[in-house]
């Protein structure tokens, strides 16, 4: 950043008058003179007889904004805070406030002494004399700065918040369109769009909780199961251990709907199907030359005698190639006689608050 | 991860022998590493990264791709002329989109 090192003005005559003159109201020191040097707003008073309108008085909140002392203002002709000078736009800005803007205030983007930039607002008035004249003009200003960074904020919110809906939607018309080939009963159909809809709902529920940001894998795993009874009537069968290891949304939601496809299985054909069975979804992390990897898995005891699926249905689909992908790792499915066996593995996502 | 398995099927009925699915850029760019493929739908963004690294890398092999997108994107400045997916979209419009894809120069 470099400093505008404003040349001193030697004062002329008339420079010297009109600064005697706004010397002389302060002297009275009245309520409004007290009101002009004390306000937040920063304020200028300008001689509107000289060419440039240069500035007369300037308070202590204008010093403020623009980092100038007194004595480098005074004198100044009014546009010399303009970011570019040779910014014609903004000096027909300007122009069109000193002839009487209606609508309130123009923007204008100025730079301080130290050479950032701001935008503020900036209104300018006409002071008379009792001829009616123009003598003076006043001009204040408000610091558009913080307003400007949070529009820019909400901009960037309200397109993140666009992008993820219409993934929800494209999610959704794959979650229908799948349960429409899957099945030609409407039962069948409406319940497995259903279940798969509130699994999505519950996902996202959890991220909101987290603003957004990330979730504890325990916890997705515990939200995950819910429905299916692991705090209920189930809750001995259902074991779930392992770290809260922090993991990003996309994972999130993905984790989601592969637990919910292997409890909707475990619940139709496996180890809840019957009422002795069990599952165990135990994890570690295992240092490997690649980095930490998360080993996650999915153990299914005393249900019914298992035999692998003579096709691979939607649900395998799901798991080793959907999941697989999103965690750039490995899932596998495997069907041991005394109980179905998920094994999950992928590198620990890194940036995340650790546990 | 829903929607790349459903991508798959659509594509699959519209009789594509063999399709490959990246979730992330950096598996994107493996692939395309890997081998050569007849036409690429590729997701403005993965992930959360852009992808017009993806982009600038299709078009240095000559393979003819389509973007997909959700919001109301500015395609990047060297990609202007290549065809848009808007998401969600019509399984119609995506067979529309794939039929008219120039084929690559490369094939004959």
């Amino acid at each position: 950043m470099s400093y505008f090192m404003p040349e001193i003005i030697k004062k002329s005559q008339e420079q010297q008058t009109a600064e005697a003159e706004v010397a002389r109201f302060r002297e009275r020191r009245g309520p409004f003179v007290v009101a002009a040097e004390t306000t937040r707003m920063a304020m200028v008073f300008m001689d509107a007889k000289e060419p440039g309108n240069p500035i007369i008085f300037a308070n202590d909140s204008f010093l403020s904004l623009t980092g100038y002392e007194r004595k480098e203002v005074l004198g100044q002709e009014f546009n010399f805070l303009m970011a570019h000078c040779a910014d014609t736009e903004a000096q027909a800005k300007i122009k069109a406030e000193f002839e009487g803007n209606p609508k309130s205030g123009t923007e204008i983007r100025y730079r301080r002494k130290d050479g950032s930039a701001f935008w503020a607002a900036l209104f300018i008035s006409p002071v008379r004399d009792e001829a009616g004249n123009i003598v003076q003009y006043f001009a204040s200003y408000i610091d558009l700065t913080r307003h400007k960074e949070e529009q820019i904020q909400s901009k960037m919110l309200i397109e993140e918040l666009n992008h993820r809906v219409k993934n929800t939607l494209s999610t959704v018309q794959s979650i229908v369109w799948q349960a429409m080939r899957a099945s030609s009963d409407p039962k069948v159909i409406r319940e497995a769009i259903e279940s798969r809809l509130l699994a999505l709902s519950r996902s996202h529920d959890l991220l909101t909780r987290e603003n957004w940001d990330s979730a504890g894998l325990f916890d997705v795993v515990k939200d995950a199961l819910e429905p299916f009874g692991v705090t209920g009537s189930r809750a001995e069968r259902i074991v779930i251990k392992g770290a809260n290891i922090r993991i990003p949304p996309q994972l999130t939601l993905a984790f989601g709907i592969a637990f919910h496809e292997l409890a909707t299985n475990a619940v139709k054909y496996g180890s809840l199907s019957n009422g002795v069975g069990s599952i165990l979804i135990a994890w570690t992390v295992e240092p490997s030359p690649k980095g930490n990897q998360l080993v996650l898995k999915w153990q299914e005891r005393n249900g019914p005698l298992v035999t692998p699926p003579a096709r691979k249905g939607f649900g395998s689909r799901v798991l080793e190639n959907g999941l697989a992908r999103e965690l750039e790792g490995d899932v596998r499915l495997d069907y041991p006689i005394d109980g179905m066996v998920c094994k999950i593995s992928f590198p620990v996502p890194r940036g995340y608050r650790g546990e | 991860m829903m929607i790349l398995i459903f991508l798959e099927d659509m594509l699959a009925d519209l009789g594509c022998d063999s399709i490959t699915a990246a979730a992330t850029v950096d598996q994107a760019l493996a692939l395309i590493d890997e081998q050569s493929f007849d036409a690429v739908l590729l997701d403005m963004n993965l992930n959360g990264d852009k992808t017009c690294v993806v982009a600038d890398k299709l078009a240095a092999c000559g393979t003819p791709f389509i973007f997909c997108t959700g919001n109301d994107h500015k395609i990047w400045k060297d990609h202007r002329d290549r065809a848009v997916l808007k998401k969600p979209f019509k399984y119609e419009d995506l067979e529309e989109m794939l039929t008219h894809l120039p084929l690559s120069p490369t094939k004959s």
